[in-house]
């Protein structure tokens, strides 16, 4: 019963509105940032806080020291695991076997699948990513003083499905079960992304690239209505 | 904390009470950077290092530009205003005491966290509250 409602009209529900919420915030946010301002900074990104040293120190050395200073480059470690984490997110169930059939089906057609082993160490290392976010969260006092309910909510958005499909996969506990579960968790992530803090996927892209600030990638000239 | 305490400054004269519909209609003005920029940090506190006051205070966490902004405009906002003098005088402690507005703060998401701050900054100032670096006896 749960489970024809998850794999039916379920997947309808929450695809209609992860599209119509996300087409919401993103027009508002461009709404919002209607209006345009000349460079306020009078300058392009490249020569920004972040170019930090002398031109004398030529092309390389500017680079290096923009990426110094950037957070890759005080933050190594979680930029990397955040670079890793975001890109399998995406990549991991959009190439899965198990998807793509499911995909050609209903439609006829597919994405190019990758080897179940892959998929399955890919959902290994995701899993540790988002652990090390867990940890981090709970153990390092900076994070900890920024933290609410939503933070741990959304990272339990993103992981639960990965858990539960590797369940499935592997058949451990009632397949049937675990599916349903798999499937109602992957519903629920699609509709929190335009309405919780994962908007930052949205958010991201306008805020850096279109909006005017110190530190825009690119030349955005957006401003605060 | 010791630094703190050798660099308080005094609160300014004006007692007079706090003027709510004042500072909501500030907030208002700005109402749609403020939301959003809430909901755009994702609390990642790798704003840290870019703030030199976070990193010269033995990484003390109020330092950390995310925290400023969210205590500041952000505990402003959530109230939408209401708030008492008290309110305002840590508000002002954290603008002014823990900030000095150098605007260097990266926020890996794109949040213009000084300019946030320095709202803050202008609402305290509106109702009367901003440090007074009088040097005693003077007055
Ligand atoms: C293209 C889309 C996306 C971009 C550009 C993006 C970008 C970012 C950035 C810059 C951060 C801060 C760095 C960090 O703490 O790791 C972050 C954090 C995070 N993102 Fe995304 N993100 C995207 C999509 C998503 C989606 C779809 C989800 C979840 C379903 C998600 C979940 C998270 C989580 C849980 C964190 C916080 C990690 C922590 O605890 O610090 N992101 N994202
Ligand atoms: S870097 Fe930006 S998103 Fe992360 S905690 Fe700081 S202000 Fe928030
Ligand atoms: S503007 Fe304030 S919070 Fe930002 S880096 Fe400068 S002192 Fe730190």
């Amino acid at each position: 019963m749960l489970y024809n409602l998850a794999q039916g009209p379920l997947v309808w529900v929450a695809f209609i509105l992860f599209v119509a919420g996300s087409v919401y915030q993103v027009t508002r946010l461009l709404a919002l940032t209607r209006k345009t301002e000349a460079h306020r900074w009078g300058r392009t990104p490249d020569a920004g806080p972040l170019s930090g040293t002398r031109p004398a120190d030529g092309l390389s050395g500017r680079w290096t020291a923009r990426l110094r200073l950037s957070i890759a480059g005080t933050q190594p470690l979680t930029i990397g695991v955040t670079v890793i984490f975001h890109t399998l997110l995406f990549l991991v169930p959009l190439f899965l076997l198990a998807h793509n059939i499911l995909v050609d089906e209903a439609w006829g057609f597919s994405l190019f699948a990758v080897r179940e082993k892959l998929s399955d160490y890919l959902t290994w290392l995701f899993l540790a990513c988002a652990l090390f976010f867990l940890l981090r969260r709970m153990l390092l006092a900076r994070v900890r003083a920024l933290s609410s309910f939503q933070d741990y909510y959304i990272l339990f958005l993103a992981a639960a499905p990965f858990a539960s499909g590797f369940l499935a996969y592997h058949q451990i506990f009632d397949y049937r079960m675990v599916i349903t579960l798999h499937m109602l968790l992957g519903e629920l992530m699609l509709v929190s992304i335009p309405f919780t803090r994962i908007a930052h996927m949205f958010l991201f892209f306008v805020l850096r690239f279109l909006v005017a600030h110190e530190y825009s990638l690119g030349s955005g000239r957006r401003v605060w209505r | 904390m010791l630094d703190r305490a050798l660099t308080e400054v005094a609160a300014s004269g004006k007692t007079t009470a706090v003027d709510t519909a004042e500072i909501k209609h500030m907030l208002d003005r700005h109402k749609a950077k403020i939301k959003i920029s809430l909901r755009a940090c994702v609390h990642c506190s790798l704003c840290a290092e870019s703030c030199f006051l976070y990193t010269s205070h033995h990484r003390d966490p109020r330092y950390m530009p995310a925290y400023k902004f969210i205590h500041s405009t952000g505990l402003l906002y959530k109230k939408k205003g209401k708030v008492d003098r008290a309110c305002l005088e840590k508000i002002r402690d954290i603008v002014w005491q823990d900030c000095v507005l150098c605007t260097r703060c990266y926020c890996i998401c794109g949040i213009d966290i000084p300019g946030l701050i320095s709202l803050a900054r202008s609402i305290c100032r509106s109702q009367g509250v901003y440090p007074d670096f009088t040097v005693s006896g003077e007055r």
